[in-house]
């Protein structure tokens, strides 16, 4: 049967309203139900102390409140807004960080939806379009909420995985001046053309700054060649020449030889050598330096 | 030091010739600086041509002809041509155009292209 609005003072209210009186008469079961789930998922993995979940619950239903009071609906502009999702940003970084789990923060979020709707079962004199009216609020404010926590993961796991690309980059192409002069690139893995940029930039930059003459460019580590890759090498001896020193490439293995052979890859401008130590060799020698033992010249 | 339009030619021993563009170089217009520009060193029998690119910041296919048309008319008038000082920025993105080797030497400054055999 339809409610008369005139009798029934709570159909004269807004669904925020209707909301945060809701939250009042029960802030304290709301609030014992969120810090309870809180302490199972993050306390049980010690994730998050007791305090800290105390806390963070404390402080989630006092943005909600003001969020609910700043206007008649939902002002998603509006700082209330802004400072509930910064809260979860930050909440949610912090489990990162901690090393939790993004399900279990996410089971958390609905968690905190569910208690809610929970309440406004438990509330009889709520009508049929409020309660509709509160639970879309609700599902809109919450699945803003847990797409901003996927939004904060995915770009936290991106910048993981670029910190750890630039990390691999500069690790797996250590430029070290080996003599007065003399540089040496060895080259593990593949040369991409983001990989050929960063190498290129710091090699040349490398021969500016310790007036190098010779470097030597180690591919024993690369484990397959195509054109591509053959091509960004012909450009970074290109480069070297172009700054006034003198490239050796070394390591080609017989299966990189026969690849260079079948791609039709003319490398008859650069000067070759079997093993890195061969290529230090015709460095010394084309700076004139001579190595030998104590006892006289080494073979 | 001699002026040729838009250039910098100085004398540094040893036949050697040091050449640095000036303000209002233009490379598109080879024809306007080459003839001019041979003529002086011979003048001052040069025998070889050090290009200073430490002020030019951008090669591009322009500046890449220019210095090509530089180079050819050097072999011929018996000059050898030896580029110092190109940046690595410079010549990283030169590096990624060029299609075959430069027809000119490089050195990292003047007294390395000086020492050049």
């Amino acid at each position: 049967m339809a409610r008369n609005p005139k009798a029934d003072p709570k159909a004269t209210r807004s669904t925020n309203q209707l909301l945060i009186e809701q939250m009042m008469t029960k802030v304290a079961t709301i609030s014992q139900d969120i810090e309870k789930r809180g302490q199972n998922i993050f306390g049980q993995s010690n994730l998050l102390t007791i305090d800290e979940i105390n806390d963070y619950s404390l402080e989630f239903l006092e943005l909600f409140v003001l969020l609910l009071q700043a206007s008649e609906r939902i002002d998603r502009r509006g700082s209330e807004y802004k400072a509930l999702r910064q809260f979860f940003s930050n909440f949610s970084q912090q489990i990162q960080i901690r090393g939790g789990n993004l399900e279990e923060f996410v089971r958390y979020i609905h968690f905190m939806q569910d208690v809610f709707l929970h309440n406004l079962e438990s509330d009889a004199t709520l009508g049929f379009q409020q309660t509709r009216e509160i639970l879309l609020l609700l599902a809109s404010v919450f699945n803003d909420i847990i797409l901003d926590v996927f939004h904060i993961y995915l770009a936290e796991k991106e910048r993981t995985i670029q910190a750890q690309q630039e990390e691999l980059k500069h690790t797996s192409t250590p430029i070290t001046e080996i003599w007065d002069g003399v540089l040496t690139l060895p080259i593990i893995g593949t040369l991409d053309s983001s990989r050929t940029m960063s190498v290129m930039e710091n090699m040349l930059a490398r021969i500016e700054k310790d007036r190098a003459r010779v470097v030597v460019i180690d591919v024993t580590g690369v484990q397959a060649i195509d054109s591509q890759v053959s091509h960004h090498l012909i450009q970074m001896i290109r480069a070297v020449g172009l700054m006034g020193a003198k490239a050796i490439l070394t390591g080609i293995r017989p299966e990189i030889a026969r690849a260079i052979t079948s791609l039709n890859i003319d490398l008859s401008m650069v000067s070759t050598r079997s093993t890195l130590s061969e290529g230090l060799k015709e460095a010394f020698a084309l700076l004139g330096v001579s190595v030998q033992t104590a006892s006289g010249p080494l073979h | 030091m001699t002026m040729v339009r838009g250039m910098h030619l100085t004398p540094i021993g040893e036949g050697c010739v040091l050449l640095e563009p000036a303000d209002g170089f233009d490379p598109g217009d080879p024809d306007a600086y080459l003839v001019p520009l041979a003529g002086t060193l011979q003048r001052m029998r040069a025998r070889r041509l050090l290009y200073d690119l430490k002020n030019v910041p951008v090669i591009d296919s322009l500046y890449f002809a220019w210095l090509s048309s530089l180079a050819a008319m050097c072999r011929i008038s018996g000059i050898a041509m030896v580029v110092v000082s190109m940046r690595p920025a410079t010549a990283y993105a030169l590096a990624l155009t060029m299609k075959d080797q430069p027809p000119f030497d490089c050195a990292l400054d003047v007294n390395r292209a000086r020492a050049l055999p």
